[in-house]
């Protein structure tokens, strides 16, 4: 009796460490929730103000004059930079799945997933680093200036190119680091269906590509559309390598794909040393409120993507 | 039974423990005199705790001081709360810190001073003239072309290029953005009037500018974007050289051109050192006098001036008092390795004065 009790006490431990830090956040942002309204969402005007004149009260809120969070440029960074990432991961983690799956021999098959999922391992500030050292010169000077003459005719790749540091930088190396996600979880689902559904489909003529296609990877929607979504959620998190080659833009939206842009969490970092210097607390607070939108954030689409795999999943069966 | 006579090894094995316990509490209590501070806060800092901390312990056997390198921000706030001993800053404590934490001191440990940098490739050789109100056009986007009127003005004779300039600024919370946008306010009314300054700043939207993180993120912003500018503490002056980058004279209040050189420094800590008041708080940027290096700072300790208890407050005391002195901390052989110069004696005697209050 007491060993079920101490395991569910163990179980119950975890959501409520989940419970105890969304209390804590929501609760210690609360007056920059109350301050900021919806401006936080709507405005691109984070200030924490002059921090040498005296603090003022505005809106029953103590701040320091000019003090103003505002941050949708943040918002539209983390959805873009997250959204180029899974659109260029996407097509490489399928792809990569199925030649791993159905392509090569079962043996090398193992050894190359191997590696693909050793770059889930890869700590994300050497993804930082490397961006930095290696991929920015080689974008900026060499792909981007090519890519903006191609691609003259779609307005958001025009130049100019910027310096490397940006939007899509950030969508590429946040592609590198979620594509493992969507190979791995796929490739093993594609690995688990049956021999038989292939010969069956190879017996009546298909082509192994056909086989793959469509026999195998419509019965693998669910996984698909769940390992997506979860890449998705960790692409919107990531933190050190996004702040590392995003350009740290402040208070403006990307004018093309290589503005300079910033994301929720690398903000929350990149502040956090200036906000504490704040004598009202408003600007750690409202780094908080940034905190507590990331959170949400993150919970929606997780739960999305179990959603999204239990009616799939009741459909393909 | 084995069962039972594991028992007896366990009791006995705890028995000598405790024994070595109760025999080895007084060797521990003999050592209890050893006094732990901790440092924390400016990165710029950092690299001088670095050198001093093993110099000074090795003195002083009863004392243990830890150094982080979290921020200027970082430094006052855990100082403010008590956490650590000692927080570096760049920056002096605003006045609403000090009504909000009356019992905070700030002291100046030494001088530092900041480069303005680019990247003209060709042109590196050649230290261009600018002026405060050029870099508030350059930040504000006003002036956008590197051969723009107002840059060839100060520059008769350099073949400037048509090239969009990409200025970088410190994304993250930072002394050298309070020192170079304190430049900027006083000098360029406009600039004080709409973004003044701080460690951080509401940057204004310039296309092509960025954000870079740390001084050694300016640095490699700066060497792979030709045509960009940048502002640098001083520490990293070897890394522009080695990477053949420009380095501006800038103009101080008097308007004349200078280099950044330990004599202008001087100069300029001395034009200001008597307008300093007893609690130090102040800006020693854009100083008057002909010879004066205008982005200059003091680099500050914060200290709360109650410490928990009276030993832990004489340790500090010691050590800080050793920092400010001329055969101590202030020694050429540290300063010199970041680039720092030592405090004047006005100034040492003030900081003595500050720190004989810590308590």
């Amino acid at each position: 009796m007491w060993f079920r009790r101490l395991l569910s006490a163990f179980a119950l431990l975890v959501p409520l460490v989940l419970v105890l830090i969304a209390i804590f956040l929501i609760s210690y942002a609360w007056p920059a929730i109350r301050f900021n309204r919806l401006d936080f969402l709507l405005h691109d005007t984070w200030n924490i103000g002059n921090q040498y004149a005296n603090p003022i009260v505005r809106r029953g809120a103590t701040i320091m004059p000019g003090a103003s969070f505002g941050i949708f440029f943040l918002v539209a960074g983390t959805l873009g930079s997250a959204l180029i990432g899974l659109l260029i991961a996407f097509p490489l983690g399928l792809g990569a799945a199925l030649f791993l799956s159905e392509a090569v021999p079962r043996r090398l098959g193992h050894l190359v997933s191997f590696f693909v999922e050793l770059l889930a391992a890869i700590p994300s500030v050497v993804f930082g680093l490397w961006g930095i050292v290696f991929l920015v010169p080689l974008l900026s000077h060499h792909v981007y200036p090519i890519l903006a003459e191609t691609l003259s005719f779609l307005p958001f790749f025009r130049r100019p190119t910027g310096s490397g540091y940006g939007l899509l930088t950030s969508g590429l190396i946040l592609s590198l680091m979620i594509v493992p996600f969507i190979a791995a979880t796929l490739r093993d689902a594609l690995a688990s269906q049956s021999h038989a559904m292939r010969e069956a489909g190879i017996s009546l003529g298909a082509t192994r590509f056909e086989v793959a296609t469509r026999i195998l990877l419509p019965g693998q929607k669910a996984a698909l559309a769940g390992a997506t979504m979860l890449a998705f959620g960790r692409a919107l998190g990531e933190t050190m390598a996004v702040l590392m080659v995003s350009g740290n833009a402040l208070n403006y939206l990307p004018q093309n794909i290589y503005s300079p842009i910033s994301t929720m969490a690398a903000f929350i970092v990149a502040q956090l040393d200036s906000a504490l210097a704040d004598p009202t607390g408003m600007a750690v607070r409202s780094l908080a409120e940034i905190a507590v939108l990331l959170l949400l954030i993150s919970l929606l689409i997780n739960g999305l993507a179990r959603f999204m795999i239990g009616t799939l999943k009741e459909h393909t069966l | 039974m084995p069962c039972s006579s594991s028992h007896r090894l366990f009791a006995r094995s705890c028995l000598i423990l405790l024994a070595a316990c109760l025999i080895g509490s007084p060797l521990r209590s003999s050592q209890a005199k050893t006094v732990h501070m901790i440092e924390t806060g400016s990165t710029l800092l950092y690299p001088l705790f670095n050198l001093w901390v093993p110099v000074y312990t090795a003195s002083h056997t009863n004392v243990r001081i830890t150094t982080e390198a979290t921020g200027s921000g970082t430094g006052i706030a855990q100082a403010a709360a008590r956490l650590v001993q000692l927080g570096a800053s760049d920056a002096y404590l605003s006045p609403a810190l000090t009504h909000l934490h009356p019992g905070l001191l700030n002291i100046p440990l030494a001088i530092s001073s900041q480069m303005v940098n680019y990247n003209l490739p060709g042109l590196n050789d050649r230290p261009l003239r600018l002026s405060g109100p050029v870099l508030a056009g350059i930040y504000t986007g006003r002036i956008r072309y590197w051969d723009a009127p107002a840059i060839r003005a100060l520059n008769p004779g350099v073949p400037l290029p048509h090239h969009l300039i990409l200025p970088i600024h410190r994304s993250d919370g930072s002394g050298d953005t309070f020192i170079f946008t304190q430049y900027l306010s006083f000098s360029a009314p406009s600039w004080m009037r709409t973004t003044a300054y701080g460690t951080t700043v509401s940057w204004p939207p310039v296309r092509n500018g960025m954000g870079a993180t740390g001084n050694p993120g300016m640095v490699q912003a700066l060497d792979t974007n030709p045509y960009a500018i940048a502002y640098i503490g001083v520490s990293y002056r070897s890394a522009i050289l080695k990477d053949h980058l420009g380095q501006a004279l800038l103009e101080n209040r008097a308007g004349h051109f200078v280099s950044l050189t330990a004599a202008h420094v001087m100069a300029a800590v001395r034009a200001r050192v008597n307008a300093t008041p007893p609690n130090q708080a102040i800006s020693l940027v854009y100083a008057p006098g002909a010879e004066s290096y205008p982005i200059i700072n003091y680099e500050y300790v914060v200290v709360e001036k109650h410490q928990p208890n009276p030993s832990l407050a004489l340790s500090v005391r010691q050590f800080l008092d050793w920092a400010i002195s001329a055969q101590g901390g202030n020694a050429p052989s540290f300063l010199n390795r970041v680039g720092f110069v030592p405090l004047p004696p006005r100034a040492i005697r003030q900081s003595e004065k500050q720190i004989s209050e810590i308590r």
